[in-house]
């Protein structure tokens, strides 16, 4: 069990109140160090400490935040709480029961990037946690926290909770900003980046809720301190959401660069009654697939981009020996098809003729050649995007398509087969024509 | 804002160097070097690329994934591919994922032909597709509005059309509902796309999904022709393409000229075409018999035109309306004045003296400075209404150049919103206005011409100090759009004061600021120049008549009294568009003769006229019109004329030949050398110099020299003071952009044909007991119109608003300047 560092007094009852989160060394004398550093020596402080964005992409955030232009001008910082990718879970045990420890996370990332106004911008499903930061909020307000001159330094900060209405898109960090300025939730074109033309046009620092929360425990043991703990390039812990099929889903917090195994079968006990591991994504639905023969390798950035896919969001998703590979493609792929914004071409349609493909497939209308098909359609999405929603789609079903090709074919022949059946069956009681062509309003 | 000054780099494209200018986004810049790139949502008209097609993805050397060449700004030493096997596989795949939801209905599409989606998949695509799932399906088409059809079927989401209405025209009725594969283009609440310049999104679609009903499955590609001109239907004077099938005008498109209209235009202009080819339109000579006007050979209409003009002598009397082209103006006034011995002609209603001071070409702004000035001061007009392309350009500069916008207007203004600062005075209150504002540009008494103009002392002081210092200190070019109409309310005070405020921000000879005149009419410049203008020869020279010479009301005044007989009207008819509405009425049933060209038989013709000829139609015209920004531009006829119709030049020439006098003008094109002689500053133009783009003649240095130096402007000027209310309101009014008889003959564009409405402040009618909506009486002195009252919390308390010029109830029978409201 490796050392807990986010998650140390998560479960303790109260750690959601003021109270208890200063008793447990919150707003105290770490917080007073980081905002009686220099900016500048603070952005140094967390690149130093090595820690990499916990949202998905991976980024440096010390380095991000050093993009921000200096000098007096409206600068923002927006907290990623869209917590959206299929699997992960983790933002959200954070906010519920430690909400202090990202606003105090917030107070010093805003005090970095030179940004007096802060948003959370958080899923719209998420009500209860957003009540809970709202009430978090107030009290830290009220305890002199947030606002002006907060705790008797020159730095003043605002801080909002922003509720999204539901869409995976809204996570995007552009789509994001869209979202929040009260536009329809599209990506926007990059460049600029947020870091100098980002909410309002104004330069912005967008962060993962995780990513955040850390920061009060880098300044608490110093940069070099963390950057000990986990593996080169990968440092500090992590929290993962392993779900599927396991006998302990749920989250935990681990040391980067871990065996694999040992957290799928130590930690959250395997998929138990004699099953065995068919394939997983280790970074949320989006990072193409692992198979069971990948079990060993070490959970961490660069492992997992080495072996082809992406540590992601940290979220671990199990499935089983006794799982199709056609249904977890249709269900995939039809999440991507739904959340697709519709704005570039690559993705709008090509998640949508890959869920027809895969629907085609399930129904017995489709060929072995139907494979190559979609593996090309694949491909000419990979890449052509305006953001990564469609390579989101495209990676984890080509990879699925690439490692079960045989299990894909064999699946084809039975569907046909069954299909053929049930139309013979049908002949002779000849069930009225469907319309072909269904009609929207 | 200044003007992008921008250094040329090199870079490489297809293995050829290519010269740019840097920054260029690559898909133009690749233009210069004859290289195509395909793309779909791409239009720089449209602001800042999207990215959202995808089509124009090309290989950067030094970056590993490709690149939209929509967004990428070329730069020194930049190497880019767009034949490699990467670029084509991956523009291929963009082609095949567009076509899959795409109906493929091309040949029943009205786009089939000349659209972009087909060039770009026979150039780029992969010739055939893999797609053998059910296509997305909608119903269709739907009227998106009663001008267009929309099919979203065949729509590809390039955005263009939605952000057309978001971010140029900021109608902001158009979003694009749901997501993904089932996201379609319609308005946000579902009513009608009804906007000045809807029509627009006709023509950025890149594919059949949005159609001009007027037009659909009136033509293929190959069965028309395209004629470049102007559109002569309001001051903008966009150039347009007409599309032309069996002499019949179609369609009108835009002809992008970056001097003149930035490639838009308003609905009118697209639509009212129509009325060039209905049954209402005029086609023979008609002559008064009876009672009635009939029908009658060219020859005896000529002849009766004649001889009533022989009886009246020199008792003559003339106005031109705003579509009279610089050549006819020039003839009317030669027979006028020279052979009828008459001074009495008029069209724009202002002092011509005035006019000739504001027009000096030093002070002159030109449409792109409004789009790069630092300030932009709109005052005494609404661009929508008055000259509706300018609307769209001020909204430009602003949006993308952070122009600072300042509002000064009796009515408030659709640009209110973008303003930095905006504010009212009085219907009435213009000459005090402008002179509050000069003096707190310029020192002297403020407080008192504010309280004429019923405007607040602060507002007008800050104003003078964005003026000034153009709000941050750092001043800069400023261009002042104003109305000419505030020279007919109060010239003899807004005139020398415009001139004071131009000299106070030193706009005079200045590169980039200035002063633009918004006129009333379409050709209003242009007449007052080639001399249709009372007391002044053309290019503001001096006449050889003695006395004085009436102007509008002076006419109406001498008609009535008998000291004018004849009436010669051309493409003019003041029961319409002249105010006095009565007092014309009087002086038309005293006039013994009327002789009129017109296209329609408006009110005033139909009752008084004894000759009219039929008109030609702006397709139908050749010679010149001058744009407010002093762009001599040339008409060309697109069709031929319509039933017997004869050009005026023509008409106006044999009048003077039986009248013995030869005008020596044998063509068109000897009517416009025949100007172009008498005006100095049009000395050496020619209509192939002018050609498509027409000629900025203030700024060419030789034409501006010849401009006669304008007389000192007055310095004893007395504003008048805006009306006291005293309970009553006073008047003021407008004339919408879709008022003229184009639009009440054109069968699309008839449904906006507005009714009277009045406009008025919340407050007053509480006061009144009126509610929006209602139906009232607003009247004066024994005249009165109905009216609906329509609430607008931005009006100033105290006024009311209504329209002019509209075929019933017009405000023009109101005298004004204070009015009273009953219920009806």
């Amino acid at each position: 069990m490796s050392q807990k560092i986010l998650f140390k007094n998560i479960d303790e009852p109260g750690l959601a109140t003021l109270d208890v989160y200063r008793a447990r060394g919150g707003y105290g004398d770490r917080l007073r160090k980081a905002l009686s550093m220099p900016k500048d020596a603070l952005v140094e402080e967390l690149k130093a400490s090595g820690l990499r964005g916990r949202g998905g992409a991976g980024f440096s955030m010390g380095t991000k935040a050093s993009f921000l232009p200096k000098g007096q001008m409206d600068k923002y910082l927006v907290c990623n709480a869209d917590e959206s990718e299929p699997g992960t879970f983790k933002d959200r045990e954070l906010m519920q029961k430690c909400p202090h420890m990202l606003i105090e996370g917030m107070i010093i990332a805003a005090y970095a990037a030179g940004a007096n106004k802060a948003f959370i911008y958080i899923r719209g499903e998420y009500q209860q946690q957003a009540e809970i930061l709202e009430r978090a909020i107030e009290e830290a307000k009220a305890a002199g926290l947030l606002g002006d001159r907060l705790m008797g330094t020159d730095t003043s900060l605002t801080l909002w909770v922003h509720r999204g209405a539901g869409a995976y898109i809204c996570g995007e960090e552009t789509g994001l900003l869209d979202s929040l300025e009260g536009k329809r939730g599209n990506p926007r074109l990059k460049p600029p980046f947020p870091a100098n033309q980002g909410l309002y046009q104004g330069p912005t620092l967008i962060n993962n809720v995780e990513t955040l929360a850390t920061l009060p425990h880098i300044i608490e043991m110093g940069a070099s301190e963390y950057a000990k703990i986990g593996v080169q390039n990968s440092t500090g812990t992590k929290l993962i959401s392993i779900s599927g099929h396991v006998m302990r889903p749920g989250n935990y917090e681990i040391e980067l660069g871990m065996s694999s195994r040992d957290i799928i079968y130590g930690l959250a006990g395997g998929p138990g009654d004699g099953r065995s591991v068919k394939m997983w994504f280790p970074g949320g639905s989006s990072s193409p697939v692992l198979t069971g023969d990948d079990l060993d390798l070490p959970y961490d950035f660069d492992s997992m981009a080495k072996a082809g896919t992406m540590l992601g969001s940290g979220a671990i998703i199990i499935v089983d020996d006794q799982t199709s590979v056609v249904d977890v493609a249709l269900k995939t792929a039809q999440f991507y098809r739904h959340e697709s914004c519709g704005k570039c071409t690559p993705c709008r349609e090509g998640t949508n003729w890959t869920v027809k493909m895969l629907e085609r497939i399930k129904s017995g209308e489709a060929t072995p050649m139907d494979l190559d098909l979609m593996a090309s359609v694949c491909e000419n999405i990979i890449g052509h995007c305006l953001c990564v929603l469609g390579d989101a789609m495209a990676m984890p079903i080509g990879s699925m398509v690439k490692k079960f090709r045989t299990e894909f074919e064999e699946y084809i022949e039975m569907a046909r087969a069954r299909a053929e059946r049930e139309l013979m069956a049908g002949l002779s009681s000849a069930p009225a024509a469907q319309p072909h062509h269904p009609v929207a309003a | 804002m200044p003007r992008p000054e921008p250094k040329t780099i090199t870079f490489t494209i297809d293995g050829r160097e290519v010269q740019a200018p840097e920054n260029t986004i690559l898909v133009d810049a690749a233009k210069l070097g004859d290289v195509e790139i395909p793309v779909f949502c791409y239009e720089p008209k449209l602001g800042a690329p999207v990215g959202a097609c995808r089509m124009c993805l090309v290989e950067i050397e030094g970056i590993p994934k490709l690149q939209t060449g929509c967004s990428t700004p070329v730069k020194d030493g930049m190497v880019v591919h767009t034949q490699t096997d990467r670029v084509r596989e991956a523009q291929a795949a963009v082609v095949e994922f567009l076509l899959i939801n795409h109906p493929l209905d091309c040949p029943v599409c009205d786009k089939g032909g000349e659209c972009p989606l087909q060039d770009i998949s026979f150039g780029w695509g992969g010739g055939r597709s893999r797609f053998i799932e059910p296509k997305r399906h909608f119903q269709k088409p739907l009227e998106l509005s009663p001008l267009i059809a929309i099919d979203r079927e065949r729509c590809i989401l390039c955005y263009r059309c939605v952000r057309f209405s978001q971010e140029v025209s900021e109608d902001y009725q158009l979003i694009l509902h749901e997501r993904g594969a089932q996201t379609f283009v319609g308005t946000f609440d579902g009513h009608p796309y009804v906007a000045p310049f809807s029509g627009n999104i006709i023509e950025l679609c890149p594919v059949g999904a949005l159609t001009s009903r007027p037009y659909r499955f009136r033509a293929r590609p190959w069965d028309i022709e395209g004629s470049g001109s102007v559109c002569g239907l309001c001051p903008s004077q966009c150039n347009v393409t007409f599309t032309v099938r069996d002499d019949r005008v179609l369609r009108v498109l835009a002809r992008q000229n970056d001097g003149v209209d930035d490639g838009w235009l308003c609905d009118r202009g697209r639509f009212a075409y129509q009325a060039i080819h209905v049954d209402e339109r005029i086609t023979e000579p008609l002559l008064r018999d009876g009672g009635t006007l009939r029908p009658v050979s060219w020859e005896r209409a000529l002849d009766e035109a004649a001889s009533l003009l022989k009886k009246a002598g020199s008792r003559v009397g003339a106005l031109a309306g705003g579509g009279t082209t610089n050549e006819e103006g020039f003839l009317l006034q030669r027979l006028v004045r020279e052979v009828a011995g008459s001074e009495h002609l008029d069209a724009a209603g202002i002092d011509p003296v005035d006019a000739w001071t504001l027009l000096d070409p030093a002070l002159q702004a030109s449409m792109q400075d409004v789009e790069y000035a630092h300030t932009v001061l709109v005052v005494g007009t609404e661009p929508v209404d008055d000259m509706p392309i300018l609307d769209l350009r001020i909204r430009k500069g602003v949006r993308r150049n952070r122009v600072k916008l300042a509002v000064a207007t009796p009515r408030p203004s659709s640009l209110d919103a973008n303003a930095a600062l905006s504010l009212r005075y009085a219907p009435g209150g213009e000459g005090a206005f402008v002179a509050a504002l000069t003096a707190a540009v310029y020192g002297g008494d403020i407080e008192a011409p504010a309280a004429a103009a019923d405007a607040s002392v602060d507002e007008i002081r800050a104003l003078a100090e964005l003026l000034r210092t153009g709000g941050d200190g750092a001043p800069g070019d400023v261009v002042i759009v104003w109305g000419t109409s505030m020279l007919a309310a109060d010239g003899g005070a807004v005139a020398p004061a415009l001139l004071k405020l131009a000299s106070g921000l030193n706009l005079s000879g200045r590169e980039g600021g200035g002063l633009l005149a918004v006129p009333a009419a379409a050709n209003e410049r242009g007449l007052l120049e080639a001399g249709f203008a009372p007391g002044m020869a053309p290019g503001f020279g001096e006449t050889d008549g003695e006395g004085e010479a009436h102007a509008v009301a002076g006419i109406a005044a001498a008609l009535r009294a008998g000291d004018l007989t004849a009436l010669y009207l051309l493409h003019d008819d003041p029961l319409v568009t002249r105010a006095d509405t009565h007092g014309w009425d009087h002086a038309l049933e005293k006039t013994t003769a009327v002789i009129a060209h017109s296209q329609f038989l408006t009110a005033g013709l139909l009752e008084h006229a004894n000759v009219v000829f039929p008109a030609e139609s702006y397709a139908e015209k050749e010679g010149t019109i001058t744009h407010p920004d002093g762009r001599v531009q040339r008409l060309r006829p697109a069709i031929g004329r319509q039933g017997s119709v004869r050009a005026e030049w023509w008409v106006l020439t044999e009048l003077a030949k039986r009248l013995g006098t030869d005008f020596g003008v044998l063509t068109g094109a000897m009517a416009s050398q025949q100007l172009f002689a008498a005006v100095p500053f049009y000395n050496g133009l020619t209509l192939d110099t002018i050609g498509g783009k027409g000629v900025r003649w203030p700024a060419d240095a030789a034409l501006a020299a010849a401009y006669p130096a304008a007389p000192e402007a007055r310095r004893d000027a007395v504003y008048a003071e805006a009306a006291e209310p005293n309970g009553a309101l006073r008047l003021g009014t407008f004339r919408s952009i879709w008022v003229g008889a184009d639009v009440e003959a054109s069968p699309a564009l008839k449904f906006l044909a507005p009714r009277q409405m009045v406009e008025m402040a919340p407050s007053d009618a509480q006061r009144l007991g009126v509610r929006h909506g209602e139906k009232v009486l607003v009247g004066g002195d024994g005249a009165s119109v109905e009216a609906i009252v329509a609430l607008r919390d931005a009006a100033l308390p105290g006024s009311v608003f209504l329209q002019t010029g509209i075929t019933t109830n017009a405000a023009n029978v109101l005298d004004g300047p204070l009015v009273e409201i009953r219920k009806a």
